[in-house]
């Protein structure tokens, strides 16, 4: 049986990476507590909302998030990229834990669900860990993963800033004056949660993503108010309709997965007409910009890898570090034939708002910045090896380029930077011979007292 | 005229008063249950009088004061 999000938290409790606390939380401290914990945070009691618990941090470390994919922190990309090749069609199922309770008219009421207060300078209580599916007539449906602002009890803002399917499908419904109905799942698999952050084509079905990844189909339910589907274990669902005002509701700021605190941003409004929810929910903070920057990584590298053997390049490592949010740097190692560093560099430039590419000979070990840094030192010219490319597609939350600059609802643009730091062709490759120790295949420190 | 709650009320009269980051907002209401805040923030919202400045704080554009009911 597929597994779900209390499937999960049951593995990170018996890896030791889950801390319970039974005493009694007010909602408006628990994204502290969350941030304080070095292990994810389970708590068992909210203040003012009777049998509810609050799980967060889950996937605040790439151990965890291994923990989540069954493999080691070097193995994720792979076996992101393993499922993405395996996917298999959701089934639709009619029984649901997530419809066990219904909440229509005038039951639908935000306050009834632990919104919790994240940062500092947010504009309001958010809700981060969102599985948000969306149908267009024309080109099907599609899921991806918005923040939602808390407005009213029966709205909230929603981030459609940045260039999405999602996006793209609320423009297409604007532009006939009508509004797009959407359901919202929180608190799923970090398998869903992955799929739904991966820019998958427009064609693909993210919920088919997640079944490869979990090597077995999802079970869908047919939402209650709106023609959609979401996960039949999700912990909740909120279902509705994005309005069709267009980018006139404020919203933010928001901890942006950037590690910043966001700006104020202009964005629709999203009008909920039906909660749905299990008789015991788990509400899942998803814990910026952490979880979200280790649940980017491995999609950005997948998309990484993708790009690289498409261009015919034969990938051996890669890394989106967190320090660049899992997003917006790509280094790889690849096993290089004349010319294919800066093939390499150019397939890495393409994915979506990657900014900086390094790329290496699968001598040197990416996962260790002194390797790298060492290979940048000697095996790089800057005239040579480094390429430029002006006026790609950029992403607001990068203040170096001057989103506010932009008109309500406009997209900004961005450079890209890549560095090969694969051995130039023409230096013979002895120049690069590494140093070895005499001795010490033979000899052995531990056999010395 | 819109008739809010004395809570909803509160949060406008110190808003009136200074514009507020949310969290100041937040912090000046922790005696309050977390939803029954929520609801007069959403009466607050609902108002449709609410601005933002460069820094996100909230403030009120006009200088009519609502009514409690």
């Amino acid at each position: 049986m597929k597994k779900s999000l209390r499937d999960f938290l049951a593995d990170l409790d018996q890896a030791g990476e889950l801390r319970m606390i039974e005493d009694t939380v007010d909602v408006r401290d628990v994204s502290a507590l969350v941030s304080q914990s070095k292990r994810a945070l389970m708590c068992n009691s909210l203040k003012d909302y009777p049998g509810w618990r609050l799980c967060g941090g889950l996937l605040s470390t790439r151990k965890r998030l291994a923990l989540a994919m069954g493999g080691s922190e070097n193995e994720v990309a792979m076996r992101f990229e393993e499922g993405l090749g395996r996917a298999l069609d959701p089934l639709i199922v009619s029984d649901a834990p997530c419809h066990e309770v219904v909440r229509l008219g005038s039951e639908v009421d935000l306050t009834a669900i632990p919104f919790p207060m994240m940062h500092v300078l947010d504009g309001g209580p958010y809700i981060s860990a969102t599985m948000v599916t969306s149908k267009d007539p024309e080109f099907g449906r599609n899921v991806g993963s918005y923040r939602l602002m808390y407005r009213t009890p029966t709205e909230t803002g929603i981030d459609l800033v940045s260039p999405s399917d999602m996006r793209f499908y609320y423009q297409r419904a604007l532009d006939k004056g009508q509004p797009l109905d959407i359901a919202i799942a929180i608190g799923v698999h970090p398998y869903e949660m992955l799929a739904a952050s991966f820019k998958a084509p427009i064609d693909s079905d993210e919920y088919a993503i997640a079944g490869g990844l979990h090597r077995e189909p999802i079970p869908l339910v047919k939402c209650k108010t709106v023609d959609l589907e979401v996960p039949a274990d999700a912990e909740i669902v909120l279902e509705g309709e994005i309005l069709p005002i267009g980018w006139t509701a404020d919203e933010g700021p928001f901890g942006e997965f950037s590690q910043i605190s966001g700006d104020v941003k202009w964005n629709p409004i999203f009008r909920v007409k039906c909660i749905t929810h299990r008789k015991d929910p788990i509400f899942y903070l998803l814990q910026m910009p952490w979880e979200n920057d280790w649940l980017c990584a491995p999609v950005t590298e997948a998309a990484g890898l993708l790009a690289l053997r498409a261009a015919s390049v034969k990938p051996v490592a890669i890394r989106a570090p967190v320090g660049s949010c899992g997003y917006w740097t790509l280094i790889a190692s690849i096993r290089k034939r004349p010319g294919e560093g800066k093939n390499a560099l150019l397939a890495l430039l393409s994915v979506a708002e990657v900014k900086l590419a390094i790329v290496t000979d699968e001598d040197v070990d990416i996962h260790d910045p002194d390797d790298l840094d060492w290979a940048l030192t000697f095996r790089v010219q800057a005239d040579r090896d480094v390429i430029i490319v002006d006026g790609a597609r950029g992403k607001h939350v990068d203040p170096s380029i001057r989103a506010w600059e932009l008109g309500k609802g406009g997209l900004p643009t961005t450079a890209k930077l890549g560095i090969d730091a694969t051995i130039p062709e023409g230096i013979p490759k002895k120049f690069y011979k590494r140093l070895r120790y005499y001795g010490n295949d033979r000899v052995k420190l531990e056999d010395f007292q | 005229m819109t008739v809010i709650t004395p809570l909803a009320d509160r949060i406008v009269r110190a808003i009136r008063d200074r514009p507020q980051q949310f969290a100041e907002t937040v912090d000046a209401h922790r005696d309050v249950p977390w939803p029954e805040f929520l609801r007069a923030w959403g009466e607050v919202r609902a108002l449709n009088r609410l601005e933002r400045d460069e820094d996100g704080r909230y403030y009120f554009k006009d200088s009519e004061p609502p009514t409690a009911n």
